[in-house]
């Protein structure tokens, strides 16, 4: 392997590995890992029950033998009810993200493959759609479409993140399918779908990754702001929303029931938001390694 | 004609730390220029000439790059100065062109803003008197309508149009040395004679000293006073221009002009090139680095790097241990009492 | 650049027709009758009946289209079903504190962020920039409503700085003091938001743009480092800035409720929210037609400006 200086570049010459995705990637996936097994594994393990409560003694206690991150008003134990509270919150992202993804990366691959009316008409609809903010299309709906569950919650998140989706997949698909090895394949008489499994869902599945993951994000924010509106989960359920929500009221004698879900939404969106940029730079040739 | 040299380099040398290891993009370069000459540097792409010019004026950037050796400019030492002491030199005394005018001009600017900066700025003109000399630079360039195109965007003008520009940004300070990296490598080739030659006009008016670097041996032939052939960042030749091309010694600077298309060959006369790939900085061993590709080649130059010997009394240098002999040059067979060399017509 | 404004003043009409016709369907498509809200109990069909034809619901949609876009243009927003106050009276007291919230977040966001960017862009992966992009990052992960919480839990709680808790808000016709009291920690956590995110865009622009050759070539000039990045840098760089500003601004508009809602304070966000509740259907239609509009109007101003800054683009 020979290395010459180009005529003009007088910057280093780039790095033939790419640097490693890090350690503190590698970490941010295992808390999302955590995140999810705890939910999903919540009632194997030894923890209090959400709702349980020791005959409403031990109110608003802090950190504690018995309860590792304290209790809240009702005495119940504020781990557990974390731990509960993630499945609703991974539960509406996780779903609406997939639902979204589903429908709008399909649309937005074919869109962009084909080209033409349908992706002129999605196209000037998703714009429209993106326009206005989405998160009082989503109150709007909720508000009015009761009873209220998190399968609704779920798809209306889903249905308003659509057009976004849409967009995003489309542009990534646009500059993979202008490449050569789509001509390539075409020459060789490759049938559309195979192009499109094949071909461009490899190269634009970090693109897609990395959005997923941000976008998840972005829902457990939404999830919050609607809990904040009384609009997500009721009382009981705890949600981390609902519970950040309902320790307003008693911030000054139990800082720690905002504190603590606080802060496991806020590592989750860390790792989340990272793991989402951490692919994206990775794989994204164009951008210069200094 | 016993001016002082304005530019001494002394065993210069521009490392650059990378991650895949030491490379030494200039490896130990000596010579001097004398305020009113014009020197060319040659050398294909890799070969240390665009480092060194930007070493030469101190553009280089600072991160992972190591300096040795000195450069002495107009009295001040560039190697190890600091960008502080550097910048009161840059464009008023010393000042380069660049080879892609597109990318060299600032896109979102007008060219006569970028003009008139320099003055403003570096000279202390009050903004009308910078337009007035800035039309006039531009008129000294040879753009039409100086007034009107003094507003114009670089986006608005032609590839030749641009580098003129360029060419009066970096006179309009007055500078003693003029840097032209590749001036014309991205130009139409009939703008380039242009170019060339506006060069050639402004330098004897300013009284500038030139360097030209560029890997086109056609470029440098009728235009230089001296050369320096460049090979793996060293110096392999240097001299006065007749010297380097009807007198040369080293096999690279012959298989340099052999390999330089002739207008004057008949018709589908094979180009000849030379053999094997451009060094590998990175994995220099001891050796003459030019071993690999020559024909010439022994065992000793494969093992003993040859320096620098004199062939005359007049600053003809080459480096080689097994030189070509004197007066072989194919060149002679032609006119040798003139000066056009690779691109001679019969 | 006439040209460009022009076609831009097309596609504005096109937009906002479009969004008018989606605001006004969008409420007459929720599910919810709304003579099930007004008269409750009373819900005969007489009244019913009588109740559309006085709010003038007995007519084609396309005719009440046609009637409410009319009234628009006159500024005429009507008047709620529910309370009978005037639309527009609501919209227009409540736009001016969501405008002087914007204002001061974002004052505060381009005042941090763009110093901020240029001294990390100067020296890539150094410390600053390392320390910078890492504590943006942070706070980007830090949903509005948890800051706004967490400041009041601090500020106004803990530290027991008057004037700064929940449901203190004053106009700022009253007493302009407290006014920017009350305002100052929304404003902050609005302002955080923007400033991280418009410290990531400059910063990764700057970079890219210091390693073009035109800026090799304005260091030769012996121009200063100040003057290069400030005249040479931000200018190509000031453009992705801008887009990223205007998308920003236009999410705040309407964006910021989450944080009126829980400081209680009248903005259009917070008037949303509660017409939202009380099933206040023409104020719902006026406050999305309004912050619509305004999100058009942004988007083109914000076109304008590049064309200013960046010639280039009105050359298309």
């Amino acid at each position: 392997m020979t290395s010459t200086i180009e005529n003009n570049e007088v910057v280093v010459l780039k790095p033939e590995k790419k640097e490693p995705l890090g350690v503190f990637f590698w970490v941010c996936v295992g808390w999302l890992g955590v995140n999810l097994l705890a939910a999903i594994f919540a009632n194997f393990l030894p923890i209090w029950g959400p709702q349980d409560s020791n005959n409403y003694v031990d109110l608003n206690t802090g950190p504690s033998f018995s309860h590792l991150l304290g209790t809240d008003d009702l005495g119940r134990d504020i781990l557990s009810r974390i731990i509960y509270g993630a499945r609703v919150s991974l539960g509406v992202s996780f779903g609406a993200m997939f639902l979204a993804f589903f429908i709008g990366g399909i649309f937005g691959m074919y869109a962009a493959y084909r080209r033409g009316k349908l992706d002129l008409i999605l196209t000037s609809v998703s714009l429209v759609f993106l326009a206005f903010p989405s998160i009082i299309a989503v109150i709007a709906v909720l508000s009015f479409w009761t009873p209220r569950s998190i399968l609704k919650i779920t798809i209306v998140i889903a249905v308003t993140s659509i057009p976004l989706v849409y967009r995003v997949i489309r542009a990534a698909t646009l500059s993979a399918a202008t490449k050569d090895y789509v001509l390539a394949a075409k020459i060789q008489g490759a049938t559309d779908r195979r192009i499109m499994t094949k071909e461009l869902l490899p190269n634009i599945l970090p693109t897609a990754v990395s959005f997923v993951m941000i976008g998840i994000a972005s829902v457990i924010v939404v999830e919050g702001s609607l809990a904040f509106l009384g609009l997500s989960t009721n009382v009981t359920t705890p949600s981390w929303g609902n519970m950040i929500n309902e320790s307003r009221s008693v911030m000054q004698v139990n800082p720690w029931l905002v504190l603590f879900p606080s802060l496991a939404m806020c590592l989750l969106i860390l790792s989340l938001n990272f793991i989402g940029d951490r692919i994206r730079s990775y794989y994204d040739v164009s951008e210069v390694k200094l | 004609m016993s001016s002082s040299p304005i530019l001494v380099v002394k065993n210069l040398t521009t490392t650059f730390i990378t991650g895949r290891g030491r490379l030494p993009a200039v490896g130990g370069v000596s010579f001097e220029l004398n305020a009113d000459e014009t020197l060319g540097i040659v050398g294909e792409s890799g070969s240390g000439k665009t480092v060194l010019s930007r070493t030469i004026m101190g553009l280089q950037p600072r991160s992972n790059v190591e300096l040795g050796g000195s450069v002495q400019l107009l009295g001040h030492e560039i190697v190890h100065a600091s960008e502080d002491e550097l910048r009161t030199i840059w464009g008023t005394e010393v000042s380069m062109v660049f080879q892609d005018p597109m990318t060299s001009l600032n896109p979102v600017m007008t060219i006569g803003k970028q003009i008139s900066e320099s003055l403003r700025v570096r000279l202390g003109m009050s903004k009308a008197d910078a337009k007035v000399r800035a039309i006039d630079l531009l008129k000294l360039v040879g753009i039409p309508s100086a007034e009107e195109r003094y507003d114009a965007y670089p986006t608005q003008l032609s590839g030749g149009m641009r580098q003129r520009v360029v060419i009066a940004i970096a006179l309009s300070c007055s500078p003693q040395l003029l840097l032209a990296d590749e001036p014309t490598t991205g130009l139409d080739v009939t703008i380039q004679a242009q170019i060339l030659n506006l060069i050639e006009e402004l330098k004897s008016k300013e009284k500038m000293a030139v360097i030209l670097v560029t890997h086109d041996l056609g470029v440098v032939a009728t235009r230089t006073d001296r050369i320096i052939v460049m090979y793996a960042g060293r110096i392999v030749e240097m001299g006065r221009t007749r010297d380097v091309f009807f007198n040369h010694r080293m096999p690279y600077t012959r298989a340099l002009l052999e390999s330089t298309p002739k207008v004057s060959n008949p018709s589908h006369t094979r180009l000849i090139t030379i053999p094997g790939r451009p060094p590998d900085l990175y994995n220099l061993d001891g050796g003459c680095a030019f071993a690999p590709r020559c024909a010439y080649a022994t065992d000793q130059c494969r093992q003993e790097a040859p320096s620098l010997q004199e062939a005359n009394s007049d600053g003809h240098l080459f480096a080689c241990w097994n030189p070509l002999p004197v007066g072989t040059s194919p060149l002679n067979q032609q006119n040798s009492n003139e000066p056009n060399g690779a691109s001679n017509e019969q | 650049m006439i040209k460009y404004l022009g076609r831009r003043v097309i596609a504005l009409a096109v937009i906002l027709t479009i969004v008018s016709f989606g605001s006004f369907s969008l409420i007459h498509l929720l599910p919810g009758d709304i003579a099930t809200v007004i008269l409750g109990t009373g819900n005969t069909p007489a009244n019913r009946i009588a109740l559309y034809k006085q709010l003038g619901l007995d007519k084609g949609l396309f005719s009440q289209y046609f009637t409410w876009l009319g009234n628009i243009f006159q500024l005429n927003f009507g008047n709620s079903f529910i309370d009978g106050t005037s639309v527009s009276t609501t919209i227009g007291t409540a736009l001016p504190i969501d405008f002087e919230m914007i204002l001061i977040s974002q004052v505060m966001a381009f005042a941090i962020a763009i110093p901020l960017a240029m001294k990390a862009a100067k020296k890539p992966n150094g410390l600053f920039d390392r320390i910078a992009t890492g504590t943006s990052f942070t706070m980007l992960s830090v949903p509005p409503f948890i800051f706004i919480v967490l400041l009041v839990l601090v500020v106004s709680i803990n530290l027991q700085i008057p004037g700064t808790g929940p449901a203190s808000f004053v106009t700022f016709g009253q007493d302009p003091f407290h006014n920017l009291v009350s305002l100052v920690l929304p404003s902050i956590v609005l302002g955080i938001g923007s400033t991280v995110v418009y410290f990531r865009v400059l910063r990764s622009d700057l970079v890219s743009t210091l390693q073009e050759e035109f800026i090799t070539m304005a260091r030769s000039k012996g121009l200063t480092r100040r003057r290069i990045m400030w005249r040479h840098a931000f200018r190509p760089s000031s453009i992705a800035l801008l887009g990223t500003a205007g998308l920003n601004i236009g999410g705040l508009i309407a964006g910021g409720f989450i944080v009126e809602y829980l400081m209680q304070i009248p903005g259009i966000g917070y008037m949303l929210i509660l017409a939202i509740n009380k099933s206040d259907f023409l104020l719902v239609q006026g406050i999305v037609m309004t912050i619509a509009t305004l999100i058009v109007l942004l988007n083109f101003l914000i076109d304008f400006l590049f064309g200013i800054i960046d010639p280039r683009i009105t050359r298309d």
